[in-house]
């Protein structure tokens, strides 16, 4: 079961200061999956992700990332994490795409080391993968948001990563810019066979892409179902997926669609008030 | 210009001034970037306690204001921790002690024209050892600095990031701090303490209003320094003003003269493609 799973969660509890915002949680992302975390604000969508990274400690409950227990992993570059809002969070940072991407080869340099020819061709390809070769030495701050997004996807690829953790990576892009932002995860999907996390609010925009939607709603993160015309849409474009068909079962309890349509509601709620 | 160099103790001034213009904005940029930009203020005003400290004890000053400034920015580190949303807030605790320390400890010292040359500088009046440290501090910061480029310009970047990437950032992060703290203390008893911090940013924010990159920023905030070391060294000598004020304007006028060049290509290219537009095809 371990070696299918690109990411484990089993009974993983977490709080902030005595209020419990994740009781019990487990699922298990397959490698190859392209799957979303949605759920109303305030369920812990970004806090899911900090603590696949580490970055925040669970008061209970295990995590493997590949199959290897999070304590002892340390391949962290091979999981690329692209944190919420982050191309717009460089702010006016006097720095280029091509400088931005060329710092996280980092564990391909080495400590103390500097970067040669050959590091640069590869942040020239990551920002080609991207379509943002012609942007390499334009300042982020010049960039739009779907550019900047796109810059700071090429950032994780320079590793080529196994996994992408993506927190809201659609929030403040145009609709044209998500398109095009979605076709890229699709492709890395596909071809190089990423396995992919999202947390996202927009789902309208991204279901035609996922095989797997994972809700979260109050303390209980249940692997549930989405709407009915999603998973229409998902189920189009599952036929080239790896894993073909929509997974939305494997909560412990009955299926149970009330569950689901707490997720459906807070997911419409947010469109309105985009 | 020839006849000013004829003189040892300005050769001396001109070099400890130009070395010291070329390391403060290396330090300057990564603490602008780490939006810690009043760090400097603080370490250079807890420098005059140290300063202080060294006079009363009857040490070098120099040593005293590092020991301070050491105290001073670790202080600033641990603060910071524990308040990361606010990290602001330790520079102005540490900035508070500082110059309450200097304040008191300075009706101690019994020469209180020594004190003084620490608040405005005397790099014309700088002694052999103090050159001496000058050129082996400039050295080891240029190398630090070129070394831990990229590993600096990633956590000032984005430090979480560099964490899971796998740099030692703690590592990396006290080395800075003390090559801060020594840095802000040698460059007090030359350009002094009120105006360090000065040199520190505001290259830094000249180099901001050019720069298309951040290593064009590194490269415009050296020369900034550099120039405004330079005007104001010959103004200061030649119009008898004090060099370290007389050093710090020049770098505020560069400054001031880079948003004016700023404004007026903008204004050019907005004249430019107006006339384009009413041009008949």
């Amino acid at each position: 079961m371990p070696a299918e799973c690109a990411i484990e969660v089993k009974d993983l509890s977490f709080g902030y200061s005595d209020v419990l915002l994740m009781d019990r949680v487990s699922f298990c992302v397959n490698r190859g999956d392209f799957a979303a975390v949605i759920g109303s604000n305030g369920t812990g969508k970004s806090t899911l992700i900090k603590l696949l990274l580490g970055l925040l400690i669970p008061a209970n409950g295990e995590i493997f990332l590949m199959g290897e227990a999070l304590s002892s992993f340390h391949r962290f570059p091979k999981i690329g994490y692209v944190p919420q809002n982050s191309g717009s969070s460089a702010g006016t940072f006097p720095a280029t795409a091509e400088e931005i991407v060329l710092s996280s080869l980092y564990s391909q340099i080495g400590f103390l080391k500097i970067p040669g020819r050959q590091h640069k061709k590869i942040v020239l390809d990551a920002l080609n993968r991207v379509g943002m070769q012609p942007y390499a030495h334009s300042l982020i701050s010049e960039l739009s948001g779907g550019q900047q997004q796109r810059v700071m996807l090429a950032r994780v690829l320079v590793n080529d990563p196994e996994i992408l953790l993506l927190d809201e990576p659609t929030v403040g892009i145009d609709v044209g810019a998500v398109a095009s932002l979605m076709e890229i995860l699709h492709r890395l999907n596909i071809d190089r066979k990423v396995t992919i996390l999202m947390v996202t609010h927009d789902l309208s925009h991204v279901a035609q892409y996922l095989n797997r939607v994972l809700c979260l709603s109050d303390r209980n993160f249940a692997e549930d179902t989405i709407p009915q015309e999603l998973i229409v849409h998902a189920h189009a474009a599952s036929h080239e997926l790896p894993h073909g068909h929509v997974h939305c079962a494997a909560c412990e309890e009955p299926h149970d669609a009330q569950q689901c349509a707490v997720c459906s509601h807070a997911h419409e709620g947010g469109e309105q008030h985009d | 210009m020839i006849d000013i160099l004829q003189y040892g103790f300005m050769q001396r001034a001109f070099l400890v001034g130009i070395l010291l213009a070329v390391i403060i904005p290396c330090i300057g940029v990564i603490v602008v970037f780490k939006r810690l930009s009043l760090i400097g203020d603080a370490l250079s005003h807890t420098s005059l306690a140290g300063v202080a400290i060294g006079l009363i004890l009857g040490i070098n000053p120099i040593i005293g204001a590092m020991a301070a400034c050491l105290f001073a920015a670790f202080g600033i580190e641990a603060i910071r921790k524990k308040i990361p949303r606010y990290s602001e807030l330790s520079i102005a605790i540490v900035l508070s002690v500082g110059v309450g320390l200097a304040g008191v400890l300075s009706g101690f010292v019994k020469n209180a024209a020594t004190f003084n040359s620490f608040l405005f500088g005397s790099i014309v009046a700088i002694s052999d050892f103090e050159t001496g440290l000058v050129v082996g501090i400039s050295v080891l910061v240029l190398l630090s600095f070129i070394f831990l480029y990229k590993e600096l310009f990633y956590i000032a970047f984005d430090e979480q990031a560099a964490a899971l990437s796998g740099v030692p950032v703690r590592l990396v992060n006290t080395i800075f701090t003390i090559l801060t703290a020594i840095t802000v203390s040698v460059a007090s008893r030359t350009v002094g303490a009120l105006i360090v911090s000065s040199l520190m940013v505001v290259p830094v924010a000249t180099a901001m209003v050019m720069a298309k990159s951040y290593k064009q920023t590194v490269i415009w905030s050296i020369l900034c320094a550099v120039t405004a070391t330079l005007i104001g060294l010959f103004t200061s000598y030649y119009a008898q003003l004090k060099p370290g004020g007389t050093i710090v304007l020049t770098a505020v006028a560069l400054f001031l003269l880079a948003l004016l060049v700023k404004r007026l290509r903008q204004i050019l290219r907005a004249v430019r493609m107006k006339g384009a537009a009413n041009e008949p095809t």
